[in-house]
This record gives structure tokens, sequence and C-alpha cells, in this order.
């Protein structure tokens, strides 16, 4: 037990008025006669502000549906340390579901796909960049060499971003098939 | 939608449903699938009393926040709205001046509407006599009403005709373009209205541009390439054309030619190699045939930030690539919401482990399948740049060409601009505040100019152009049957120079329509018409007169390129109603649909399918969940809010086949599938349908594969994939698959 | 205003508004990372799929004014903070479940082991306010999870709740704005629903 907690619980004010005086600052803008006793000390004004010192915060939009939630993400050092509220949005006021409400977990989540992976006699296998965007160029080409561009099918996504979804249908007219679709199909 | 008024969008707002005095919802489950859109709705019951008018098949969370609520049998949404008509046009209650003004083709609508009374309605939907007169009052005499719909109308057979059917009450009843009215589809994932606009298609360019040579070459002109190098990619001038297989039935591009196949045209090959980017092809109805498809392919390549489960489903032995691409957080871009919204999805962090951008994957394989220059040369030309900037570039790239939709005002600086001032917008107009005056949110196109507002609202003649005003589209041509399909006398946008409709303005009527007189300067800038015209002359003199670029024209209620002029009633090709089947036959089977001879007529008279499968299927969301899940069951919160695949089924279908809450059960389909889940019991599904969600994957047909998933990735939840038992089906002109309407049989395990 | 006029924290969530979406929950566990296991929100459904009888709540603790766990603590690991949000100290509790028995709304949790109570402590919503270690400190974030209200920030659950069901603040802001909410219906104030003179006094 830390000690300022041990001095707290020692302290002979009746348990139920007990309370823990650093936590109501900032927006229910309470003070009181215990802040400045030595029972516990405030929150200094930069915890008070941020208790992710020198983070920023990250406009962005959640991934999950079309409504288009506002995300207001808390990075520090490069890592997304929380995901705030974006009270602020005109169409989501902050608020969000389960799936946007965990939209950090896109990115943390540990059963990420860490490494190009090829399937070889049927067992998995890691490989490089390099080695993988090699192996796929080649036998693209050689399939459309064979038995023409329209031999191949691209699949699209939703979940891209405009330019993205842009880039990918330029990409499948240059590969030269017209074999492309993406889940408004469905 | 499109072939009705000129756009396949939501045509209000989310914010905007606010003003609605009655809401009705036919096949969206919004409270499930759009929580925080919904918060919407229920503010529009609490603000204007509003009712809320809920037609399903299920009971679901949706409705339990509804003021009304009619179980209806899937697949009879035309039925039960030729029903309201029936009613509507009986009592007099339509907008007989909209009609009269803005809507072409109403009296077919008419007198098919009068065949439809309710005794008939209540027979083919399910839904009473007393329900159907109860919700038609209420909502006729409610305006305005906005009217939504999602996946549990187009997932049909007739899935184009139920997206026809629906603005066609709409317009009978005067509630388009205005505020508080509107057809408003909810769409799915974050960015479908995006990725559609730039239409990752396979039978459009991006903006909805056809695929005919002169496309073509408006967009090898825009990309800086040579239209003949182009060209010289397909295989043949033909083939670059002719529309490409569908995300819906692709895997009939591998299995064509074996026993029981649809045959396809495929420029004389099977479909060897797929390449897939961020699509769970695990939610794609016909899953035996997808996994046998993919089994049978040459190369398979998915790149996603998680296993694509097509990876696990498969037998296929070697050259089955997966890429870590990165999360969307991990790179930037704009995104569209469903109301036409563009936002800034800022990056967050950088790509994770040895995770890829999509566009750097696609730029790699670009370099080494030797056109790189070709693909990126576009972002170059706006300013004469030497390199680009990603993905700045590509967005002004975009803005640069896209005129069919009015990208020209989505500069990347305009939507940045937007997405950092988000807390300057009004909630529910969407109106900009302070130094974003004069804006609505996220500039909803058609944005015509770089200073043009956005249009919140579409077709809304209540508001001068220049502020997001605008009649219906000139799409269709001027006259049909003789009668003029340009919108009558006083029906322009406020403050237009023209008082009535007009035609889609091209460099050669604009200075007649707009009574203007160009220099010749601009005479020789001008593109050939507002579609493709690049040097912006149209759109900026036409937003000085007031006027819509894309003309003013009537809505259509009657589409004469259809197989279906008007929408028409047809059975589901697998209905729980013999007699009904043989009053309302499905299509004639389609030859060469997206390149596939695709069975309607031939299926559904294949025998009485109801006999051996007695009970309707449906398919679904959870809230927890989307699309294929992947990314969902990734979660541990979101994996343990549902950590199995089920089935509701509601107790007293239950218990005639010895199934209690909590066992295992089959689920038989016509197609000789089957799937083994656990039975919940519920209330909301009635006991002639059972209810499955469509996010699960990891098992096949009993089998648990899910030691196949490479160490460490395997997410937290697998289990059945419920395409596995939909049905064969696929609407007549998207070839989006019958999953709302299917039937099967069930068994206890 | 002096504090023992303004404070008195509570939830409360508005059932025509909650739609059973699982955002606060979800935003709960991921803001305070909490094991699968521990559920310090959780989202009930009664009468599910039953026309016109379905309807959703939000429970977690409800921060009582008169705590009953309190009451029943055989170590006296509770604390009633002077805006009234009860938190307990979990180096104190010995994980005896008399408090599980007590609450109304079966608020606390008793994970097997892990960050959130190493030795089976009780574990249960803290509002968002952490717990007795000094405020922010990794330790306190480490047992209870974030110290939102020490950054004046509203408790993530409430925040983030996607249709403003579930309302937290001061006892007189809840039940204001839930009134606004009910005459903007003009159907006047409903009764007090399930639970209320226990949450919110008299």
């Amino acid at each position: 037990m830390s000690n300022s907690t041990h001095n707290a619980l020692s302290t002979k004010i009746g348990r139920r008025s007990f309370m823990k005086m650093a936590a109501i600052a900032g927006a229910f803008g309470a003070t009181s006669a215990f802040a400045s006793s030595n029972v516990t000390r405030a929150a200094t004004e930069e915890e008070v502000k941020n208790p992710f010192p020198g983070s920023k915060k990250v406009r962005t939009i959640c991934t999950a549906c079309s409504v288009g939630c506002g995300i207001t993400a808390e990075v520090q050092n490069g890592v997304w340390v929380r995901q705030e509220v974006a009270q602020d949005h005109p169409v989501s006021k902050g608020g969000h579901c389960c799936k946007g409400a965990d939209m950090i977990d896109m990115v943390r989540s540990e059963v990420r796909l860490k490494y190009p992976m090829v399937k070889e006699g049927g067992k998995w296998k890691r490989i490089s960049w390099d080695t993988a965007l090699e192996r796929i160029s080649k036998k693209l080409s050689d399939i459309r060499e064979k038995d023409g561009p329209d031999a191949t099918i691209f699949l699209g996504s939703a979940k891209m971003s405009t330019e993205q979804a842009y880039y990918f249908r330029k990409f499948a007219a240059m590969y030269g098939t017209n074999n492309i679709d993406h889940q408004a199909r469905i | 939608m499109a072939n009705t008024w000129g756009y396949g969008a939501m045509t209000n707002s989310l914010g905007d449903i606010q003003n609605a005095k009655a809401i009705i919802i036919f096949g969206a489950n919004p409270a499930v699938n759009h929580p925080v859109g919904f918060s919407h709705f229920l503010k529009a019951k609490e603000r204007n009393n509003a009712q809320l008018i809920v037609v399903d098949p299920r009971y679901t969370k949706t409705a339990a926040k509804a003021d009304i609520f009619a179980q209806i049998r899937p697949g009879t949404d035309i039925p039960f709205m030729y029903g309201m008509l029936h009613i509507i046009f009986k009592n007099g209650w339509e907008d007989k001046k909209f009609i009269n003004d803005r809507v072409y083709g109403i009296e077919d609508v008419r007198k098919e509407a009068k065949k439809w009374t309710p005794q008939k309605v209540a027979d083919v939907t399910g839904v009473s006599v007393e329900k159907l007169m109860q919700i038609t009052r209420v909502y006729a005499k409610s305006t305005p009403g906005t009217l939504i719909w999602a996946m549990g109308l187009t997932q049909h057979t007739i899935g184009s005709s139920n997206t026809r059917m629906a603005p066609i009450l709409q317009l009978c009843l005067g509630n388009m373009g205005v505020e508080g009215g509107g057809c408003n589809i909810l769409r799915g994932h974050d960015n479908v209205q995006g990725a559609t606009d730039m239409c990752c298609l396979s039978h459009t360019l991006p903006g909805y541009y056809g695929l005919s040579e002169g496309s073509w070459k408006y967009f090898a002109k825009s990309w800086g390439v040579d239209f003949k190098w182009l060209q010289g990619r397909f295989k043949s001038p033909k083939m670059m054309s002719t529309k490409g297989f569908t995300l819906a039935k692709w895997y009939s591009g591998v299995l064509a030619g074996r026993p029981g196949e649809d045959k396809i045209h495929n420029a004389g090959t099977n479909l060897k190699a797929l390449f897939v980017m961020g699509n769970g092809i695990t939610s794609i109805a016909q899953q035996a045939k997808v996994k046998e498809a993919l089994d049978n392919l040459e190369l398979i390549v998915l790149a996603d930030p998680f296993v694509n489960e097509a990876a696990i489903l498969t037998d296929k032995k070697d050259d089955v690539f997966i890429l870590p691409a990165a999360t969307q957080f991990e790179t930037s871009g704009s995104v569209t919401a469903t109301n036409r919204s563009a936002q800034w999805r800022y990056q967050v962090v950088e790509p994770l482990y040895e995770s890829k951008p999509d566009q750097e994957i696609m730029f790699e394989l670009a370099k080494k399948l030797g056109f790189y220059d070709e693909l990126t040369k576009g972002m170059l030309i706006r300013e004469n740049k030497k390199s680009f900037k990603w993905p700045e570039d590509a967005t002004d790239e975009i803005a640069r060409i896209i005129k069919t939709i009015g990208l020209t005002g989505w500069t990347s600086k305009r939507i940045k601009k937007h997405t950092d001032n988000w807390h300057m917008f009004d909630e529910v107009s969407l109106r900009g505040f302070g130094p974003m005056k004069g804006e609505y949110y996220g500039l909803p196109w058609p944005c015509w100019t770089e200073t043009h507002s956005g249009s919140p609202i579409l077709y809304n003649i209540h508001r001068p152009v220049k502020e997001g005003g605008m009649g219906f589209r000139n799409r269709f041509g001027l006259v049909h049957d003789g009668v003029d399909l340009l919108a009558g006398k006083n029906s322009a946008p406020v403050g237009s120079k023209v008082k009535g409709g007009y035609p889609e303005i091209t460099a050669k009527n604009i200075e007649k329509v707009l009574g203007i007189k160009l220099t010749a300067d601009e005479k020789r800038r001008i593109g050939k018409n507002w579609k493709v015209d690049t040097s912006g002359i149209i759109a900026q003199k036409c937003m000085e007169a007031g006027i819509a670029p894309y003309g003013n024209a009537k809505a259509r209620a009657k589409v004469w390129t259809f197989p279906d002029q008007i929408p028409m009633h047809r059975e589901p090709l697998h209905s729980p109603r013999p007699d009904l089947v043989k009053k309302y036959p499905t299509y004639k089977d389609k030859p060469n649909h997206y390149r596939v001879d695709t069975k309607f007529m031939s299926k559904q008279s294949e025998k009485d399918w109801s006999k051996e499968f007695p009970i309707n299927l449906v398919t679904g969301r959870l809230v927890n969940m989307n699309g294929a899940g992947m990314e969902n069951r990734a979660s541990k919160y979101l994996a343990a809010l549902s950590p199995e695949m089920f089935c509701d089924i509601h107790p007293g279908l239950a218990a005639n086949y010895g199934i209690r809450n909590g066992d295992m059960m089959w689920i038989y389909s016509p197609e000789g599938t089957k799937i083994k889940v656990k039975a919940r019991y519920s209330y909301s599904v009635s006991e002639d349908r059972v209810f499955l969600p469509f996010h699960f994957a990891g098992h096949f047909q009993g089998e648990d594969l899910s030691g196949r998933y490479p160490e460490g990735t395997k997410p937290y939840a697998v289990g059945e994939s419920a395409n596995t038992v939909t049905n064969y089906g696929y609407d007549i002109i998207t070839q989006i698959p019958e999953t709302k309407g299917g039937l099967c049989r069930i068994e206890k395990a | 205003m002096s504090v023992n006029e303004m404070a008195r924290m509570k939830f409360y969530c508005d059932d025509d508004r909650c739609i059973d979406c699982n955002g606060c929950s979800v935003a709960c566990a991921e803001a305070h990372e909490l094991p699968t296991g521990i559920t310090r929100r959780k989202v009930i459904t009664l009468n599910e799929g039953i026309e016109g009888k379905e309807v959703s709540t939000s429970v977690a603790c409800m921060h009582c004014t008169d705590a009953p766990c309190e009451q029943v603590c055989p170590v006296d690991c509770f604390y009633i903070r002077e805006d009234g949000i009860v938190l307990h100290d979990k180096k104190t509790c010995i994980g005896c479940g008399y408090c599980l028995y007590a609450c109304p709304f079966g608020a606390p949790q008793f994970p097997r082991d892990g960050a959130f109570g190493t030795k089976g402590a009780m574990d249960k919503c803290t509002m968002c306010a952490g717990g007795p270690e000094e405020t922010n400190s990794i330790e306190e974030r480490e047992l209870y999870g974030q110290n939102r209200i020490a950054e004046g920030k509203v408790p993530m659950c409430a925040a983030m709740c996607s249709t403003k069901a579930l309302l937290v603040g001061d006892a007189q802001e809840v039940s204001k704005i839930y009134r606004a909410r009910i005459a903007a219906k003009g159907k006047g104030v409903q009764s007090a629903p399930y639970g209320w003179s226990k949450a919110y006094g008299a």
C-alpha cells in the first residue's frame, strides 16, 4: 500500500466522507478545504491536462461503418496510447458503438499479421516483402501472358480510402481487365 | 435508384432525419448496424414526435424502438409498398403537384397499385390489413417522412426493383428534396460510398463513367496515358468495354466448364488468379462454391491487416500469399460517409510490424509489372510536378477528373479543413459556423466548384444551386413516348435563371440555356459537356445562373430499359409459397450477366423447394461485428460479446425438432451444403424462419479449420459462415446475391 | 456553490434511448484495458424479441447514496468520495464477495487473476475516478484504470454512448437532462424506473 493511501485511511475522517480530492478538479469545478491538506496531493496541472505528457491528439475517422464517427487518437512517441472522445464531431458527438469504441484494437490487436507469408506444400512460411512481390508479380505476368489479362480478378474494398479505391480501379485497368469489384456488390 | 432520378446515394443526411415527422424503415436495422446514426432517429422521436415505422422479417433492436412494427415475409417489400400506394391513391393522399411537375410514368404505377388490395397484400406479405392501413395512414399523413433502407432491400433477385419502388413511394408523397424527407439508404462499410464512387466495380469507371470507348478516352487523357497503349493492355477493344465478373459470382469464372456450373464469357479463359485487398470474401453467398473456386486457382494473393479467411477456407497447398496490409489508421486519405460527406482520415501511427499501406503494395507491384509511371502520372498533371505526395495529389487528381458526381470541390485542402474544423458545424443541417460559414460539413457531393457549399439534400429546389439546390438529373433523354422528360413549370431551384426544366449542359447548348455569350477563349477551352469539362467553365457559368450542370428533369417511375419497366413483385427463387411462385414467377434465365449465364427461372422451377426446405432463412449483422468479421473477431472485447456462431430460432419451431436452447443444430440448404451452429432461442424471429449472423468463418460444414491459421493470427472467435447455406439467387440488374430470402431445413445435431 | 451542494455523481440510463449496442461496455473495457473476464459495465436486454416489451439498459456500479456494499464490507475497503463516487481499495479487499450479495445491480466483479485484481480482489466501475493510489500514477492505472475525473473528463462509457442514453454527472444535472428530454416529447415526466430510489436517493 502506498504511503499516501495508508495515511489517508488512518486519518479519522469518517470513511464515508473520505475522498481523494485530486480527482474532482477540472470539468466538475469543485474545490475544497481538503484539497490543500497533505492527505492526498492534488493532481499537477500537466496531469490534469494529460496523463500522457507530450502526447498529441489526432483527428481521424472510425473504420467500422458509413456513419463516419469522429475519433480522437492520443499519440505519444509514435504510439497510439489512448482513444479519446471526439465530443465535438457534428455527426457522432463523441458517440460510438462497441466497434467504434474499440478502434484502437484495430492497430494493437495481438493477432495482426506481422510479415508476409506464403503457403508452400500446405505449410505457412515467412518470406520477405521483396520475395513476396517478386513471386506475385512473376505469377501475375505469366498468367497475363499465357491466359490473358482476364484470367485475373481484383477484389478491392469498401474499407479503402477513396484514393486507394480509385487507384485500385486504375491498377486493374492498366493490368488490362474489368474483372474488378468490391463489397458494394453484396 | 440512380435509374429513377440520377444518383444512387443517400439523398439527405443522418442529422436531417431529426427533421422528419415519420420514419419508415425497410430491411435495415440501424440500431445494430449504425448505432450512432440511429441516435438521430431517436432524437427525431423525441424532438418531433416522429412516428417510427419498422417493416422487417425480424423484431430487431430497431423494431424495439418503433411505434409500429410489421413483420413481413422476406422478399415481399414490393407488394407491401404497392399496398401502401393502393390506399394512398384511393384516398387521394398523394402530392399531385409534385407528381405532375417532377415525376414521369406514375400512371403505370397507379394501375399496378390498383391490383394490390390490402387483402391481397396481407396474403403475400403476412402483414394484416389493419396494420397496413395503420402504417399507410400514419406515414402518408405525417410529412415530411423519410424512408430508410439497407441490404434488406437490395439482397434479392428483385433488389433493383425494390430500390426503385421505395423512391416511387417517396415521390408520390412529395417527400423528395425536402428537409426531413428523402430516401436514405444506409451504407455498410465506412467507405462503401467512396469506393463505389471511385467504382472499384466491374461495370463502370471512377465516377460512374461507363465502359464505352468515349469514357476510356476521357480517362486515358486525364491519366496522362496514350489511349492506344491502354487499349493494348486489354485482350481486345471489345473486352475493354465488357463488364467484368462481380464479387458475387467470380467463383463461376473459376469453376465454369465443370458439370452443373454456370457458363461464362471471359475472353476464352477461366479465372486463374485472385488478388484481394481488404475484402472478406468469406461473407459472400455460396461459400462452398467459393471454397471450390479458391482450391482451383493458380494464384491467391490476400492483402489485409488480419488473416483473410479465404486462406483458411481453401485446401490449396501452394501459391497462397498473405500480405500484411496496414490498417487505415496507419495511412491517410479521404473517406465518404453514407451521406456523401467527405472526411479526412488522418494517419495516427506509422505502419506496425512489416505492414504496408495498400497504395504502397499497388505501387510496388506496378513497378514490377512495368506500368508504375503510367499508374501514378495522373497525380503529377494538375501542378505539373516531378514527384507526387500521397494521398493529397491523388485526392486532387480525383477532383480534377470526376465531374459526374461533382467532385471538383473536393480538393485535399478543403476536405482537411472540414475535418480540422468539425466542431464548427451544426448537427442537423450540417451548416458551418464562423470561418466555415457557407459550407456544409464534408461538402456532400455534388460539390460543383472549388467554392461550392456542398449539397446536403439532393434534389432540393428550395435552395439555390450554389447553396446545394438542384432538381432531378436529366439523364434519360428529353422525351419518352412523346412525353417531355424535363421538369415542369416553377420547379427549378430557387434563384435559377430558367424557371422550369432544362437539359444537361453541354458546350453546344450552354449559351442558349443560360442566356449568355461565351468569349472566344472560353469557347476554345470549354469541354464537350459538363461531365468532361475539366476547364470548369460549364460549372462556373451554371453557378452564376443558378443552374445545375446536370439539368433539371423529371424523376422516372418507369425504367424502359429494365426487364420490369415499373417494379413488379416476383417471388424469390426459393420461396416458401409455391402457390405464389405460380402467380409471380421470377425472370427468365439471364445469359452473360457480368460474364456469367445466371439462372433464374430454371432454378425456381426446378422443383417445389419448399417441400424439402420449409423454413425461411434470413441473415444479418450483429452490433459488435461488420462484414466477414475478420477485424472484429481479432478484438478480444468484441469477440467476447458473441464468442460463437449461433442461430436465432423461435422456441415454438425449435420444439418441433427437439432442439433445446444451446443445443447444436444442423442447417441444410437447397445447394446441398450444411452448417452446424448453436441454437439460441429468440422471439425476434417468427416460427417460420430462422436468423443467422454472417460474420463468422473458420469452420466449414461442421469441420473446424482453425488449425490452419498461421501461428499467432487466429482470431478470438471462429465459427461457421452463414453464407455456406445461403441460397443461389442474384439480382437481375446488379447481380447482388439473394441472401435475404432463402430456404433451409433444420435438424438437431 | 459548495462541494456539498453540488457533488453527487450519478449514472442514469435512459431506456428510451438505449439500443444495446454495447458501446459503453466495450468503451469501458478498452479504456481501462480490462481482462475479458471482467465486465464493469454490462448492457441488459429484457424480453428480447417480444413486441412492445423489449427494453435495454446499461448497468454498472450505480454509486449508491447509501451504498450497501460499503455497509457489508468486513474489511472496510470501500470509501465514498465527497462527490458521491463509491470507490474501494483493492489492497485491502480480501475478495470475500459480500459486496456482490449486497449489491442490487450485480456490479462487483471477481477476476481470477491479472492486473485488475491480483489475489482475487474485487473490481468494479470507478466512474473513471481511479482509486486511492496517487492520482494518474502508473500504479493507479494498473489497478483501477484511467482516472478521467482527475483530468476533468466525462467517464468513458457515457462519453462514448452512441445514443447518449447513458448519462453521468451531478444527479441534479442528470435529472435536468432527462426532464428536458421528456418535456420535449410533451408527455410529462415519467414515473421513476427500477432502481431509481436506491441509486439516486429520495
